[in-house]
């Protein structure tokens, strides 16, 4: 794409990039920021398809995350193992509300919600859907909540460390914490390798009052 | 002060449509790195560099994320708070962080036991990473800033400033201390039911060291430190 393509007002349109990590202004051809050294791109290289195949991964671990014990727990009733979902539900069974609501919103709703927000934000840089106000928001918010999911597997780590009561309880890490890990770390990449101003590219150009709005 | 926020940006966007024509032809010929201008790193939407009275912040007009913040005495606060965050990492690394009693039996752990643990459970790859979200990585994150905000103080600049701050600021999402002190709050919600658990020096530490790393972080503005690395 040449930058004479990039809607009016934009850097991009003027051949103008943004270094990722000094956000220092400078032209394409540099190749290289001056100031930090970084690479430079009018918008992130490939971003919509690596997003989309770290997320795809995020979802294929997913499953041994959920069907997999995330600890086993044992003690002087024998050895009980653990899933996420189990644990919620022993949670609320037990009348701890607050915790059951905590794990179920880390380790479930989050994760669940990231990636579905991540495939519509691929969505709306492909092909104008809604308000690019809108994405910009669940792009925002994407980004700061993603990291709290990783909750779960430093709740196992601090349970296995603590519950070492010799043979009357212990409690051991499950093969679903790593993965559970591997889904977090895979769906904080994707989200980082989003690039949110495709949003803006793909809305002013779909839609033309906006484009007069700007000129 | 959200209303003065929108009024500010509304100006610079008035100015950003005469930046856009004023400087039409002479982006071929520029400068290598344009100091006078900023585009938004959400939306790409070109601006004249603002100038932001102390305590104010200008935000995106188009998408609203923001653009510059001026914060009062940035680069001492930041300083001051890296300081801080680097004593308490070393106190609440190596002091006890909790006590468990449940029959009878005691079990004192630091957060570097949480790791071993994992370790010992033929869980390498977990212990790793958990090592490295906790412990390593905001110690980098800690160094990084320290390394780079010292000198400035005294208006200097040393070797590598500016890979080590481009490193430690892509560091910085994965630097997960407050995440981790979330999750002590829900096991012991999960434990208050089997034992009883005391907080020890490190436990303390660890609370005031997520507090210290996070201010020290958004005490100062990402494009204000890059412009005193990069004086004009």
């Amino acid at each position: 794409m040449k930058h004479e393509d990039y809607p009016p007002g934009t850097a991009a349109a003027r051949g103008l990039a943004v270094c990722h990590y000094c956000l220092c202004l400078q032209r394409k051809e540099n190749g290289y920021c001056a100031d930090c050294g970084g690479a430079l791109h009018l918008r992130k290289e490939a971003s919509v398809v690596r997003t989309l195949a770290y997320t795809l991964a995020a979802m294929v671990l997913y499953i041994p995350a959920n069907i997999l014990p995330i600890m086993t727990v044992s003690g002087l009733g024998g050895v009980e193992e653990n899933t996420i979902m189990g644990g919620v539900v022993t949670f609320w069974q037990m009348g701890s509300y607050p915790v059951a609501v905590i794990i179920f919103t880390a380790s479930v709703l989050i994760p669940i919600l990231k990636m579905v927000a991540i495939i519509a934000l691929c969505r709306a840089a492909v092909k104008p859907c809604c308000e690019p106000q809108r994405m910009a928001t669940i792009y925002r918010l994407t980004e700061l909540v993603g990291r709290w999911s990783m909750v779960d597997v430093f709740v196992v780590c601090i349970l296995v460390a603590l519950v070492q009561v010799g043979s009357v309880m212990s409690i051991a890490p499950g093969p679903a914490a790593l993965s559970f890990g591997g889904v977090v770390i895979l769906t904080m990449i994707g989200a980082h390798c989003f690039d949110p101003r495709l949003i803006w590219d793909k809305a002013q150009r779909g839609s033309p009052p906006a484009q007069q709005k700007d000129s | 002060m959200k209303r003065g926020e929108d009024n500010v940006a509304m100006t610079w966007k008035s100015c950003s449509v005469m930046a856009v024509h004023a400087q039409a032809d002479q982006t071929s010929v520029g400068p290598t790195v344009f100091r006078g201008m900023l585009a938004c790193d959400q939306c790409d939407t070109l601006y004249h560099y603002p100038v932001v009275e102390e305590g104010e912040s200008a935000v995106c007009d188009v998408c609203g994320a923001k653009l510059l913040s001026h914060t009062r005495r940035g680069l001492h606060r930041a300083t001051a708070l890296s300081v801080a965050a680097l004593f308490l990492f070393i106190i609440s690394n190596f002091f006890p962080f909790m006590t468990i009693i449940a029959a009878g039996r005691e079990n004192t752990v630091t957060v570097m036991d949480t790791i071993k643990a994992l370790w010992d459970y033929n869980d390498p790859i977990l212990a790793a990473t958990v090592f490295a979200f906790i412990i390593a990585i905001p110690l980098i994150v800690c160094l990084c800033q320290l390394y780079i905000l010292v000198p400035l103080m005294w208006g200097k600049i040393l070797p590598f400033a500016r890979v080590l701050c481009r490193f430690g600021q892509s560091s910085v999402p994965w630097s997960m201390t407050e995440v981790f002190f979330l999750g002590v709050l829900v096991s012991l919600l999960k434990l208050l039911a089997l034992a009883r658990v005391e907080f020890r020096v490190g436990f303390w530490a660890f609370a005031a060291l997520m507090v210290c790393l996070t201010a020290a972080l958004t005490a100062i503005d990402r494009r204000e430190l890059w412009r005193l690395l990069n004086p004009t």
